[in-house]
Parts: structure tokens; sequence; C-alpha cells
């Protein structure tokens, strides 16, 4: 499964910001439709690279699916930074 | 997607619940953690059943450290395991001449690792031995703790 919606918090010791929830599954409309482009570059690297463009797809494509359940926590000097990717 | 994580997105997309409600709700669908990683967690179906070994589904990174100027400053990372396995079959995207270059890099700095060696068939033999693994690193004296472990 494709990360659809990735979970963004900030907060300082005089600010917090609501949880901003960012819709990733709205990026596949501009990557489809930029999907020629993309593949020409991709092929043009993996060509220069010498590695298969099927492979690396599917890597990118692995990647890309396991991203759901990361989570990112960071916290210092009273500021905090989390991100969850859903 | 899954069903019930669909409906709490119409939820909130609805204006019925608000963007931390339906955060709890997604977060209470996820699966319970191992309680301990790597034991026995189930039931028996009979007297001479083999304990079922759970996978842990993720790696998780926590740093704390107390610096003098910054104060406390922690980190918590969850990965999830899924995403190393992907991760390391990068390995297999890079060019067959930067390995060697890669591989001499390495052993320069002391760490003999030949990267042409991480293939398909020992990389799920890599993660297998990852989930067993726990990492606490207490330094005192810096006042900085690091824990890696699998849940």
């Amino acid at each position: 499964m494709t990360p659809n919606i990735a979970i963004v918090r900030i907060e300082t010791p005089h600010w917090r910001m609501p949880g901003l929830w960012i819709p990733l599954f709205l990026l596949w409309i501009p990557a489809l439709l930029l999907s020629p482009l993309i593949f020409a570059v991709l092929l043009g690297l993996c060509i220069a690279g010498r590695v298969s463009p099927w492979r690396a797809i599917a890597v990118f494509w692995s990647i890309l699916c396991s991203l759901p359940g990361t989570n990112v926590r960071v916290q210092s000097d009273g500021n905090r930074v989390f991100v969850r990717i859903l | 997607m899954n069903e019930n994580r669909r409906q709490i997105l119409e939820m909130l997309a609805a204006g019925k619940i608000t963007a931390d409600e339906a955060e709890r709700l997604i977060a209470a669908l996820e699966p319970e953690p191992a309680t301990t990683v790597g034991e026995f967690n189930g039931k028996t179906a009979g007297n001479g059943a083999a304990p079922a070994k759970i996978h842990p589904k993720y790696l998780r990174v926590l740093v704390e450290a107390n610096e003098k100027d910054d104060g406390p400053t922690t980190v918590n990372v969850r990965v999830p395991m899924q995403l190393l396995r992907a991760g390391v079959r990068l390995a297999s995207l890079i060019p067959k001449q930067a390995h060697d270059q890669l591989d001499e890099t390495l052993s320069k700095h002391g760490v003999p690792l030949t990267l042409s060696q991480i293939k398909p068939e020992n990389l799920e033999e890599l993660i297998d031995h990852l989930e067993d693994l726990t990492v606490d690193v207490d330094a005192k004296e810096e006042k900085a703790k690091v824990r890696v472990f699998c849940e």
C-alpha cells in the first residue's frame, strides 16, 4: 500500500501547530501527468548506470509501499517535531 | 486501502471527527506490538504444537541526550521492517564498477563489507537476525542513551 497521508506536527515553547494532514495520495495526479517525463529520466539514468530499469522501478516501488508506519519524533530544548506516515 | 481506515478518513472529510480523533482511531487500528521480541506470545493448538515465533514489524531507535548547552534532546524513530528490506535491495542498483570503489573505501575506513555479497538469498537471513537485535548504549559521561530494538 502506498502512503496516503503524512501527519506533521511542530511545537515550540511559544507556539503549537495543530496536526497537519498532508494528503500524499493527491501527489498521484502530478505523478501520473509527469509519468512520461519521469520514465524517460529514469530510463536514461538506468542506461547510464547500466542497471535494469525494471529492477529500479521494483526497488523504488517497494520502498514507496513500505513507507506507511514510519514515525519520527524529535524533541529538543522545548521544540518538538513529529512526522508520521500513514 | 483498509476499509476501516477509509471510513475514518471519510468521517474526517465530512467533519464528523477532528484530525486528532482520526489519528487516535487510526492508531488504534494498528496491531499491538509484540510484548517480547522473538518470544512465544500465543496459544498452542495442542500439547505438542510448536510455539509460533512472532515477527516484529518495526525497528525502533531511541536516542536520549542531555547536552550542556541545548538541554535534553530526544529522538524516537520507528521504521517498518519492510522498509529495511526494501532499503537493502537498493544495493542491487549500485553499478558494478561503483561496488569495487565502495568496497575499497569502506575497507579503508575499517568496515570490511563487500556490497556485492548482499544478495536476495541472504537478505532474509540478515533481516531475521536483525529481529533479535537489541542494542543498549548508556554513555554516562556524555549523558546519552541509545536504544535500538525491534517491536
